[in-house]
């Protein structure tokens, strides 16, 4: 799963992102530009496949898609290999993003940090 | 007992000791049944009555204590102490085993609730301080690392979970009327 990253928690307390809190940093800052990211499944679409809320997110396309292939091949429950690995990858990217945006998160609180630290010394 | 009764009630018929109905009456009688000098009686105030109920109840003297006389209704019916059926031998052979009480043995005034299927007196396996300690130490203890938890929480290093439309408003039961919150979510 990662790194040990039990060190950083308790010596940096000030600087690491805690979950309960939002984000403070603007979502722009230090990117040129930044694409929004793309809801393929519409409202409609999710409803009437009836998913669950914490299911709703940007990789329900691939879940959909999974669902009917599902559906359609029932009872061979092997076959949809290639529908359950697209979804699994987006999650996984969407995991991935996850982290990256807690890092970034923490190095902007640690350039924070820096820059109070060399206006006091200033 | 039924069958002895029979033969008994035939032999007093056959001896012809009284006549017709009182003949038949004259059968044997089970002997579980306490006789009119058996039932309890009123408190015994002298000594002699004392022994006297004692010796109703099959007690010794020394151990036979009747209840206070307050007005209760209890008579000089013996006041024993209050142990259930549990606390008594397993393995002793007793007369009627799943009571544990031998024939004639002086019942206790509440013997239907010391029986075994109900209230048991038996002695806790460690005393009564030693439990509440144990029971209350380990709450009190899992309620403080609940409450440890809660202010130093365990979380993966990941930012939230991203959703579409606002996070989800309409979903979630926002009102359809209203603007909800605009939330824009990026790629990384």
């Amino acid at each position: 799963m990662g790194a040990h990253l039990g060190r950083r928690y308790v010596t940096e307390t000030g600087t690491e992102p805690d979950p309960a809190r939002k984000y403070e940093f603007d979502p722009q800052f230090g990117f040129p530009e930044r694409n929004e990211r793309e809801m393929v499944a519409s409202q409609e679409q999710m409803n009437l496949a009836q998913l669950p809320l914490e299911q709703r997110d940007y990789c329900a396309q691939y879940l959909l898609k999974l669902m009917k292939c599902k559906r359609d091949n029932w009872p061979n429950f092997l076959a949809c290999k290639h529908e359950r690995h697209d979804w699994d990858y987006c999650e996984h990217q969407d995991y991935v993003m996850r982290m990256k945006e807690y890092e970034r998160e923490r190095r902007l609180q640690l350039r924070k940090k820096r820059v109070e630290a060399q206006a006091e010394a200033a | 007992m039924a069958g002895v009764g029979f033969r008994r009630w035939a032999q007093a018929l056959s001896k012809g000791k009284g006549s017709g109905i009182s003949a038949l009456l004259s059968g044997c009688r089970a002997a579980s049944g306490a006789s009119k000098d058996g039932l309890p009686g009123p408190y015994p105030t002298t000594p002699d009555e004392k022994a006297a109920a004692a010796k109703k109840y099959n007690m010794r003297v020394e151990d036979y204590e009747p209840y206070p006389n307050n007005g209760e209704g209890y008579g000089d019916y013996p006041k024993l102490p209050d142990r259930s059926q549990h606390e008594r031998d397993p393995w002793y052979q007793w007369d009627h085993p799943d009571l544990r009480r031998n024939w004639g043995e002086p019942m206790h005034w509440n013997f239907d609730m010391f029986i075994r299927n109900r209230v048991d007196t038996s002695p806790s396996p460690v005393s009564w301080s030693t439990m509440c300690k144990q029971l209350f130490g380990f709450i009190g203890f899992m309620l403080f690392m609940f409450y440890v938890g809660e202010k130093i929480p365990a979380y993966q290093p990941v930012a939230p979970k991203q959703y579409p439309y606002n996070n989800l408003y309409l979903e979630r039961g926002g009102d359809p009327e209203k603007q909800p919150e605009e939330v824009k979510n990026y790629e990384i």
